[in-house]
């Protein structure tokens, strides 16, 4: 009897501690949770290609197919010997202060810039004589820049000739 | 025989009668945590049941995209959906462009019907061709304008990595017809930094006299991810819930939530 007196007490007890337990799990919660994001697509492959007619270079450059769109510029050296002019058919290459020449249209996958003419002329200026051909001693060097589109807020692309690249890592091979 | 019955511990009636109380103790105590409650109208003696459900919904530029809602009118099942944020954010074909923001209005609707407080968790990293997060690539390049943080939102400091941030709306977010059910923006546009066309790793080969240097984008390939993660929690003892839910200490004072 006084056995079963101390495990009914103890029984209230413990009844009477827990009652009070369920109140602290009954808080209402909830959630909800979304992801999402897309593959980012840099690089590009860019090709001059050159033409030689009658003391003109015929220049234009591609961006390969499967290239993202770039700006492109570009200008001609030569010696002394020569003088160099540009004309443009395509009405879209414009001289720059630092003697590129800049293609005012990105260039996108698959597409060429138009044509730049490099007429080459005497020293002088003189127009030389269709005709003549001196392959030892003319030497009209073309050199080409790309950078890939950036754009503004709107969504505006634009060129960026002053961002330096961050090669933060550079692998292999033997410094010179 | 007397002196033996006087050092019973309990008299066995008083025994009888706590045990009663106590089982009716839990059993009230049962019904409160329950997820209704009856309400009497005596003068119509009409009644009905008050139930409490809560629910919240993530939206994005107007549109709920994730939600979770609890339902006890169907058996207590949760109505939920886990949509994919930004499937609206390009035209097919159209590849992310640096530099652009796009459009991105992030918001909270309290789609239960009791009141609640909010908070947001946003990460974002990026990931590799594999799934793989890669660690080394900056968070900061994926640019989540957060907007109305003060007045508002509050940013959890403490919380705080390059990859997360933690937002709590600092106002009583109420049930549809108690009061405003959605919070101002927390984002208002994503862009991605066009920074990202500067990062490159250079490979160096060499092959005799010649020196061929290659130049990669160190972010060509790789995806971008955000996450956002909404948590609520009822009202009533708010800073127990919160804590008890979040780990975070609150403090709720009219209706105005602060971090402790």
């Amino acid at each position: 009897m006084k056995k079963r007196s101390y495990f009914l007490a103890v029984l209230v007890l413990a009844v009477i501690l827990t009652a009070g337990v369920g109140k602290a799990w009954a808080y209402f919660t909830t959630y909800a949770e979304a992801a999402g994001g897309y593959t980012i697509q840099l690089g590009d492959r860019t090709e001059i290609r050159e033409e030689y007619e009658e003391w003109v270079k015929h220049v234009s450059i591609a961006n390969d197919a499967e290239s993202q769109p770039v700006y492109i510029r570009a200008k001609a050296f030569s010696g002394t010997a020569y003088r160099l002019q540009y004309l443009d058919d395509s009405g879209r290459w414009t001289a720059g202060e630092d003697g590129y020449y800049y293609y005012s249209d990105m260039v996108k996958a698959g597409e060429s810039t138009g044509e730049l003419l490099i007429k080459i002329s005497s020293a002088d200026g003189m127009d030389i004589p269709g005709g003549e051909k001196d392959g030892d001693s003319f030497h009209v060097a073309v050199i080409y820049e790309s950078t890939p589109v950036r754009y503004d807020t709107e969504g505006n692309p634009y060129a960026d000739w002053k961002s330096v690249l961050d090669s933060g890592k550079v692998e292999g091979g033997a410094q010179e | 025989m007397k002196e033996k019955r006087q050092r019973k511990l309990l008299p066995p009636a008083l025994t009888a009668v706590l045990f009663a109380a106590a089982v009716a103790m839990l059993v009230f105590g049962s019904v409160e945590g329950t997820r209704a409650a009856l309400t009497y109208y005596s003068e119509t003696y009409a009644s009905r049941v008050q139930m409490y459900d809560i629910g919240v919904s993530l939206n994005e530029n107007g549109e709920s995209v994730s939600w979770r809602d609890y339902n006890s009118a169907a058996n207590g099942t949760w109505n939920e959906n886990t949509g994919v944020l930004l499937s609206h954010m390009l035209d097919d074909g159209e590849s992310v462009k640096p530099g652009k923001a796009y459009k991105e209005n992030l918001s909270v609707t309290n789609s239960g019907n009791i009141n609640q407080y909010v908070r947001v968790t946003i990460y974002k990293y990026w990931l590799d061709q594999d799934g793989n997060k890669m660690t080394e690539l900056s968070p900061d390049l994926i640019d989540l304008h957060l907007v109305n943080l003060g007045t508002d939102w509050i940013v959890d400091e403490e919380a705080a990595t390059p990859e997360r941030t933690v937002l709590y709306y600092n106002k009583l977010l109420y049930a549809e017809g108690e009061g405003i059910s959605e919070t101002p923006l927390f984002a208002d546009t994503l862009t991605i930094d066009g920074k990202i066309a500067d990062k490159v790793t250079q490979k160096r080969e060499t092959d005799g006299v010649y020196t061929t240097i290659t130049t990669s984008y160190d972010y060509d390939g790789v995806q971008f991810r955000i996450e956002a993660r909404v948590d609520a929690v009822q009202e009533h003892n708010a800073a127990d819930a919160a804590k008890s839910a979040w780990g975070k200490d609150v403090t709720v004072n009219s209706g105005v939530l602060s971090l402790d």
